[in-house]
């Protein structure tokens, strides 16, 4: 793919991470882009540094070396260009729904009319109009993913990048999650990095699926698939490409127990 | 509604043994005086207004003292909480200075503000302020770091990220030190009124002992009682329990 359309790239990665026992390489080398309008899939073992490098491409971390370019400029910290959704909600309690989506837009200094224009266009966008007042307590796991979403999608951020946001949700919930967010990225054409351990889920959202190494993590394999949308977690084609995604990945997660133990082992 | 039933009856109970106790004539009553002359020293104090006047003195007193130990105490433990140098120098001698009784701060305040309203004011702020400060550098340390990586994406930083994020985080940590400096400040200032000539709640105390009114003594520690629970009952407590709640920090009951 050319470089010179690439909304994201990620340049030869380096991160390690110092522990008590010594220095721990958590990406080495770890390069992909991601064009306009695409939704990228990182798979990998846990432990293989797929939440380091989303923090790292949200600016919240430095690499060790190597580059992050958005729009072939590097990044220099978080930006509004990119905004990131967590594993827990990460939404304030003490601000009620609409505070929370707002929360971005007050910082930028948006006039409120305007403010509350857009915080009601992603309520609505999310299918939580009428929630504008509630607070964050009273919501149920899906509803507070989809507050976050909401709130992330509300700065107007050219990149998307998710971390494991659906990974604490039930079956069914998760589920309507992928439908909301393939039909949410039909319609507002952002560019999504979606890390995720689970293979199926990769391919329900990915256009790419890139495959990752166990410690230290990079890219083993891409994986492109042409299935249609919206997928689901249970079509039959999807299952039958998640089997060979699995394939390369069973050896990285042995590879990672492995390691893990090792890591552990005391006197070692 | 049991529990009320239960509280409510034994303090009926109570009146009732030290009614009992006064029939039997055990001691003189200027020395224990009957329920009922309490009551008209606390009725009689309220129709000529030496307790109005003097809670309201008091009430002055704690309002300012405990604003300025608001204000102290939350910057104070803001610096702590996040300025690793300011907790490693000050952090052990605010933890020190807390085992001190604020009381025993009076003497010195005599010394530099002299007999006025500023060295009892002193003596409130020395009581209330350090829980606030540690309370708060307690809640501040301990802010989720998942709110503050949130801020950032969002383009939150600087001074916005403390008063957006940071602070508001504390809030339930900072709540329970406002409650427990409340009453530090409220024993401070009774404490140094007592001790210390001037109107007040504290000073009707040592006036009763002097002219061996032990029913007014009585009255007036009644007084006391009463306004330091409502502050508690109707201030702080159901602000922490609604914070809790809506921070979700509330035990499933």
């Amino acid at each position: 793919m050319s470089t010179d359309s690439a909304k994201l790239e990620v340049v030869r990665v380096v991160k390690s991470f110092r522990s008590r026992r010594g220095s721990l390489l958590a990406l080495d080398g770890m390069s992909f882009s991601v064009a306009p309008g695409e939704i990228v899939c990182l798979v990998g073992p846990s432990g293989c540094g797929k939440s380091t490098l989303l923090n790292i491409l949200a600016g919240l971390e430095p690499a060790d070396s190597g580059q992050i370019l958005v729009d072939r400029s590097p990044i220099r910290g978080p930006g509004r260009d990119r905004a990131l959704v967590f594993q827990e909600a990460a939404l304030f309690p003490w601000l009620s729904v609409q505070d929370n989506v707002a929360f971005g837009l007050k910082v930028i200094g948006t006039p409120p009319a305007e403010r509350q224009a857009r915080v009601a266009q992603f309520l609505n966008l999310v299918g939580l109009a009428g929630f504008e007042k509630a607070y964050i307590h009273e919501l149920s796991g899906g509803m507070k993913q989809r507050v976050a979403l909401a709130r992330a999608l509300a700065i107007n951020p050219d990149v998307l990048l998710m971390d494991e946001p659906f990974a604490a949700l039930d079956a069914q919930s998760r589920d309507r999650m992928h439908d909301e967010l393939q039909s949410i990225w039909a319609q507002t054409g952002k560019t999504i990095v979606f890390v995720t351990h689970n293979v199926r889920e990769a391919l329900v959202l990915g256009d790419r699926v890139l495959a990752m190494c166990a410690r230290p993590g990079k890219v083993k394999r891409e994986f492109r698939f042409s299935l249609g949308r919206p997928r689901h977690m249970e079509d039959h084609t999807l299952v039958d490409a998640a089997r060979e995604v699995l394939a390369e990945l069973q050896d990285e997660v042995a590879k990672a127990m492995q390691e893990e133990v090792e890591h552990e082992r005391p006197g070692h | 509604m049991r529990d009320r039933a239960t509280r409510v009856g034994f303090l009926i109970l109570l009146l009732a043994v030290w009614e009992i106790l006064i029939l039997l004539h055990l001691w003189p009553t200027y020395i224990f005086p009957s329920p009922l002359s309490v009551g008209q020293s606390l009725w009689g104090g309220f129709s000529d207004g030496t307790f109005p006047i003097a809670i309201g003195v008091s009430l002055r007193r704690i309002a300012i003292g405990y604003g300025l130990s608001l204000v102290l105490g939350l910057l104070l433990g803001l610096l702590l909480g996040r300025v690793r140098l300011v907790d490693q120098a000050l952090g052990g001698v605010v933890l020190g200075l807390q085992a001190l009784p604020s009381i025993c701060w009076l003497p010195l305040a005599i010394l530099w503000f002299g007999l006025s309203e500023t060295a009892i004011l002193f003596v409130v702020v020395m009581g209330a302020v350090l829980s606030i400060t540690l309370a708060t550098a307690d809640g501040v340390r301990n802010t989720p770091p998942i709110y503050i990586r949130a801020a950032r994406t969002l383009g939150c930083g600087g001074s916005r990220l403390y008063r957006d994020v940071v602070l508001p985080a504390a809030l339930p940590a900072i709540l329970s030190g406002m409650k427990l400096g409340w009453s530090f400040a409220w024993r401070s200032l009774m404490a140094a009124e007592l001790l210390y000539v001037s109107l007040g709640l504290g000073q009707l105390l040592s006036l009763g002992r002097e002219l061996n009114d032990m029913s007014r003594v009585l009255a007036v520690m009644l007084v006391i009682v009463a306004i330091g629970l409502s502050v508690d009952r109707l201030i702080f407590r159901p602000a922490e329990e609604r914070t809790r709640e809506r921070w979700g920090l509330r035990s499933l009951a």
